[in-house]
């Protein structure tokens, strides 16, 4: 009876409501009302005591938790490899068309024999820049977090390592490792189209000649060979030279006037090359040294 | 599930050292070794990669008139596994620069004492 009434009385507000007969109730006050008290502002040591009370207890259940993510982790990935497809299968789904395509047609549509460098110069070419502006940023972050300034050499913590001699077994060593060195990148920078290698390892092992020439016969021989300013200029050329090229590459050989441009490759590596050769031996001179 | 762990040998190769590096990269208090754990997830990622592109008694895709009796290996985990390489050569220096800072500034590279040395910076 009760509840009858109650929930005609519900109704009754309700269609009136929908009708626009009266306005709703206005809560705010109610909600104001409703509100705990506010508590008085807590002293500056009992935060403190807080806060390092938080940070005991994160500490506390860190490595437990650390633990089980990591375990449930490598189980989950686990049960994934189980049901991965064997090993070394031909049918399995990773040999699909793209790479039937990339074997098939690469030799005719890139001039590559080599489908890895095919792929990587060319049909994916755009991503390689990619990886090329990362090395770049990498050199240009690295440099300014590292570098120091010249103009302020009295600094007690940025004073400058004493030149020492470099280590006669490393410089006789040295001596006739580089030249091979450089021969071997120079060849795998040249040769990418028909043996492994490419514009990649060959600028590695270039990027090492150098940084064995700095470590042997000290940063002064290093930079006769290599200034700071044609360090920059070379790391620069290289970005730029591979981005104009593979731009002019895509766009050309998209006309279908692929074949005239079949020893872009030749360039194409060794801008990437150059851009991989600054980026190693930036990251050597920068961490031993401070500057280029 | 012997069969299968054999079958999927490097994969499951691959996900153990996975955990290791993630382990490491979570538990280490020590901000160099936790560089040292990313690097590991990374090797394990490239040997996943490597391993999947690999076709039993495949050659180099390296496609002179050969032809295609032996059967040539997917070059696109290779290039994939290149890509990776580059970020984690880029992301390791990037990140050893900042330890380096880290060092200069603080004198340590332990994270509790970092935590704690930051947090009396603060006040």
């Amino acid at each position: 009876m009760h509840e009858d009434r109650r929930d005609k009385n519900l109704r009754r507000r309700l269609t009136s409501w929908v009708d626009g007969e009266r306005e709703p109730k206005d809560q705010t006050l109610f909600v104001m009302e409703q509100r705990p008290p506010r508590r008085a502002r807590q002293t500056e040591e009992e935060f403190e005591r807080k806060d390092r009370d938080r940070l005991q207890k994160f500490f506390n259940w860190y490595p437990a938790a650390a633990a089980v993510i990591c375990l449930v982790m490598v189980a989950v990935l686990l049960i994934a490899v189980m049901n991965m497809p064997g090993f070394g299968q031909a049918d399995n789904p990773i040999n699909n068309e793209v790479s039937d395509r990339y074997l098939k047609h690469g030799r005719e549509e890139t001039g590559s024999e080599n489908a890895v460098t095919a792929m990587i110069v060319g049909y994916r070419g755009f991503d390689t820049f990619g990886e090329s502006c990362v090395m770049f940023l990498a050199v240009a972050a690295v440099m300014i977090l590292l570098a120091r300034e010249e103009h302020r050499p009295a600094d007690a913590d940025t004073e400058e390592p004493e030149e020492e001699r470099a280590d006669l077994i490393l410089e006789q060593a040295a001596r006739p490792l580089i030249p091979f060195m450089l021969l071997i990148a120079a060849y795998m920078l040249l040769h990418s189209e028909t043996t492994p290698g490419g514009g990649f390892s060959g600028g590695t092992l270039l990027g090492a000649g150098l940084i064995l020439t700095s470590a042997a016969f000290g940063a002064e021989s290093a930079q006769r060979l290599l200034s700071r300013r044609q360090y920059s200029a070379v790391r620069t050329f290289g970005l730029l030279a591979y981005g104009l090229l593979y731009g002019a590459y895509i766009f050309i050989g998209a006309n279908g006037l692929q074949n005239h441009l079949t020893r872009l490759f030749l360039l194409l590596d060794l801008a990437v090359g150059l851009v991989v050769a600054c980026t190693i031996y930036g990251f050597y001179a920068l961490f031993s040294r401070g500057r280029i | 599930m012997l069969e299968d762990i054999l079958q999927n040998r490097y994969a499951v190769t691959a996900v153990i050292l996975f955990g290791v590096g993630f382990a490491n990269l979570m538990l280490q208090q020590n901000l160099l070794r936790k560089v040292l754990g990313f690097n590991i997830m990374d090797a394990a990622i490239f040997l996943l990669l490597a391993s999947l592109g690999y076709i039993d008694g495949g050659v180099a895709p390296i496609v002179g008139d050969r032809g295609f009796d032996p059967l040539y290996i997917n070059p696109i985990p290779s290039g994939l596994a290149l890509t990776g390489i580059v970020v984690s050569v880029a992301i390791t220096a990037f990140a050893l620069a900042l330890i380096q800072r880290i060092y200069r500034r603080y004198g340590t590279i332990e994270l509790r004492e970092l935590l704690e040395l930051a947090k009396k910076e603060d006040d």
